[in-house]
């Protein structure tokens, strides 16, 4: 069970309605398995387990958790760990943050971590390992692989799925917090690395390993919610910074990151439900970066999850700290 | 990652049978280049033919980070192989030699794919191995030479946010490999010059802005700038501001002005250019500044971010006061918020939460 992650053969025109064509979106994903035939399959093999999280979550919040064969999805996840205990995006890659983060989300969100400890290389505490042992003891800050990138994509990446595992404790918190501040700018955003200028995709990494860890005291709201705010274009959309274009992805960046800080009511949120809505094919399935573009499940997904903050009718939940169903970090994080 | 700003197919662009066929032809030869570069890591092939293999899948597929770190470890028994091999000397030729022309089997790619992670990491590990092997003046070229490739790369895309966040990384690895204090402070000064360029350039380049923020302190903080010196260089930015400002329709020019009000923002102030100004100056400050942008009103009176910038100084004012809201200055601010409420729909709500916390 693998999903292609690239753009979409979409073949649909631009919709007319504003509903969300649930049903389309649904065949969409499950049909993306199912595109062998397709060199784009091939050439996105780096992004599988991401492409399997990004698919199954957008199933659950359209109300079709049932709709990927669980079992396969789960095999494959399996099939993705290296010795390290970490996961890389298909069989035979190398291990990453990136995808040992995608592997335990799909995972909690199966209600399958017990396969790790049955069918896994040392259970949780073996991927827990792998996670700890890419923190830099140094400065707090997380490295993607052994190769020593270091982004707060990483360090959020390693607080979400250390948190869904129950073994938070097994890095130092306090040093990656205080890394986390550093990364703070003026304008009370936060950037890829200290000195880095704010961008909305780093705002959410920061904003949500701040939340996990219980230190949002430590977030500026009304000076960040204001920058967040400033994101929303005169069409309805978002962008990650300044001058730039809206995306369809921003939705979920940028909308998590308010609804963390209890400001996404500063934004319009029925003209940012139109914006998504735009972003469909509602033919073919699926939902693109803007009205009229190719579409990919990695949109497909964060669009979804963007309507879902804004509570659109038919959607179901979602937790803005973890982009998992709300249903389901309830229950393994109350356990 | 994902697809960004690629137009959808049309009907037309169905795959024909020939068209079909021709892709099954396309995925078969990437598969098996795939699997031979597989099976030679998996034999620990560390040979040139291997890296030849491995060149023409990440031409075809530069996301594949797998393949990346292939080339990594192909790499490494190159060096170890030229370190052993001959006199110190020609194995510093021998590894210049082989990361020299590695760096320029990425260029191409790097111009087709400016914005794939994968690329800018490879290249810095290729350089951090030239930091690692190399005699430093050996090292240090590599290095400078790259400041000057990402310079045409953000010549290319001014915006690009991994060229921005790789410049700061090259700019602070020639520090260390320079060391010496003198040069550490042209650097900065080089730096200062070509944010400024660039802003020259395009006004409303937000990275550009915010390289000029961070230069600046650093720039203070190397000359040991007195307060006298700082506060001249607020001055200057200052002046610099408004006069940009003369387009107040511009977001990324606010974005800098809210930046240096933080200087006379008691709470923040240590973070910025001039920390230690007396509450009284930065009142002065700050009464200029509401003179200066109220004036920027006259033919700009549907601009929002003006009637913002009056209510965030007002506001800093009253805060630097230790005063509450209220008389004049109240009603002014709740003037402006009434305007924005008006020219800024779409964060209504926003200024409804802030009309309430003024206690109206």
């Amino acid at each position: 069970m693998s999903l292609v992650s690239g753009p979409g053969r979409a073949v649909g025109t631009t919709p007319s309605s504003l509903n969300l064509s649930v049903e389309r979106h649904v065949e969409y994903i499950k049909n993306l398995d199912s595109r062998r035939d397709e060199l784009e399959y091939w050439l996105t093999e780096h992004l599988r387990l991401n492409g399997v999280y990004w698919g199954l979550t957008a199933l659950h919040l359209l109300g079709r958790p049932d709709a990927l064969p669980r079992e396969d999805t789960i095999n494959f996840v399996l099939s993705c760990q290296r010795e390290d205990g970490g996961f890389g995006a298909a069989p035979g890659h190398d291990a990453h943050m990136l995808y040992t983060v995608s592997a335990v989300q799909i995972l909690v969100t199966l209600d399958a971590i017990d396969e790790l400890e049955k069918r896994g290389l040392g259970g949780k505490e073996k991927v827990a390992s792998f996670i700890a042992g890419l923190q830099d003891k140094d400065t707090g800050a997380f490295m993607g692989d052994e190769w020593g990138e270091r982004d707060t994509r990483f360090l959020y990446g390693a607080f979400n799925a250390l948190s869904l595992l129950g073994l938070l404790d097994t890095v130092d918190v306090p040093k990656a917090i205080a890394y986390v501040q550093q990364c703070e700018n003026l304008d009370g955003g936060y950037g890829i690395q200290p000195g880095a200028e704010s961008h909305a995709g780093q705002i959410f990494t920061c904003v949500g390993a701040l939340a996990i860890a219980g230190r949002l005291d430590l977030v500026n709201r009304d000076r960040l919610g204001g920058w967040l705010s400033e994101r929303q274009v005169d069409n309805g959309g978002l962008n990650g910074r300044p001058e730039k274009l809206p995306d369809a992805c921003y939705s979920w960046w940028v909308g998590a990151s308010l609804a963390m800080i209890d400001r996404l009511h500063w934004i319009d949120s029925g003209k940012l439900a139109a914006f998504i809505l735009r972003c469909q094919d509602s033919e073919a399935g699926g939902i693109g970066d803007r009205p009229g573009s190719m579409v990919d499940v990695f949109h497909t997904h964060f669009a979804i999850a963007g309507l879902s903050l804004l509570k659109f009718d038919g959607v179901q939940e979602v937790d803005p700290v973890y982009c998992l169903p709300k249903t389901i970090t309830l229950k393994y994080l109350s356990r | 990652m994902a697809a960004h700003g690629i137009p959808r197919y049309s009907l037309q662009a169905e795959r024909t049978e020939e068209g079909r066929q021709k892709e099954l032809h396309k995925i078969e030869k990437y598969r098996e280049l795939d699997q031979s570069v597989r099976d030679k890591i998996a034999k620990h092939q560390h040979t040139p033919e291997t890296l030849q293999k491995i060149s023409e899948l990440l031409t075809s597929n530069p996301e594949y980070y797998t393949v990346w770190n292939y080339r990594r470890q192909v790499l490494r028994s190159e060096f170890s192989a030229a370190a052993s091999a001959g006199s110190d000397e020609a194995a510093a030729a021998q590894i210049s030699t082989l990361i020299k022309n590695d760096l320029l089997f990425t260029v191409p790619l790097l111009r087709s794919f400016p914005k794939c992670y994968w690329i800018w990491n490879y290249r810095t590990w290729l350089l951090d191995e030239a930091k690692r092997l190399l005699p430093v003046p050996a090292a240090q070229k590599f290095w400078q030479e790259e400041l000057a490739l990402v310079g045409k790369m953000l010549s290319l895309d001014s915006r690009n946010f991994h060229g921005w966040g790789y410049r700061r990384f090259v700019v602070e690895t020639l520090r260390e490999l320079k060391s010496e204090e003198q040069d550490g402070k042209q650097m900065t000064q080089t730096e200062f010059e070509y944010a400024k360029k660039m802003i020259g350039a395009n006004l409303s380049n937000f990275s550009a802005w915010h390289y000029r923020t961070k230069l600046i302190q650093r720039l203070l903080t190397e000359n040991a700038a007195s307060d006298e010196e700082r506060r001249k260089m607020l001055d200057d930015e200052l002046d610099l501001i408004h006069r940009a400002l003369c387009d107040p329709y511009d977001q990324s020019l606010w974005f800098y002005h809210q930046n240096l009000m933080c200087t006379f923002d008691p709470s923040v102030a240590d973070q910025t250019l001039a920390p230690k100004l007396s509450d009284a100056e930065r009142l002065d400050y700050l009464r200029r500044e509401i003179d200066e942008i109220q004036e920027m009103l006259d033919g700009a009176e549907d601009c929002k971010y003006i009637y913002q910038a009056l209510i965030d100084c007002t506001m800093l004012a009253w805060k630097v006061e230790g005063s509450a809201p209220s008389g004049e200055s109240k009603s002014k601010v709740l003037d402006w918020l009434a305007e924005l409420k008006t020219l800024d729909p779409l964060r209504l709500q926003r200024w409804l939460d802030f009309e309430q916390s003024l206690g109206r």
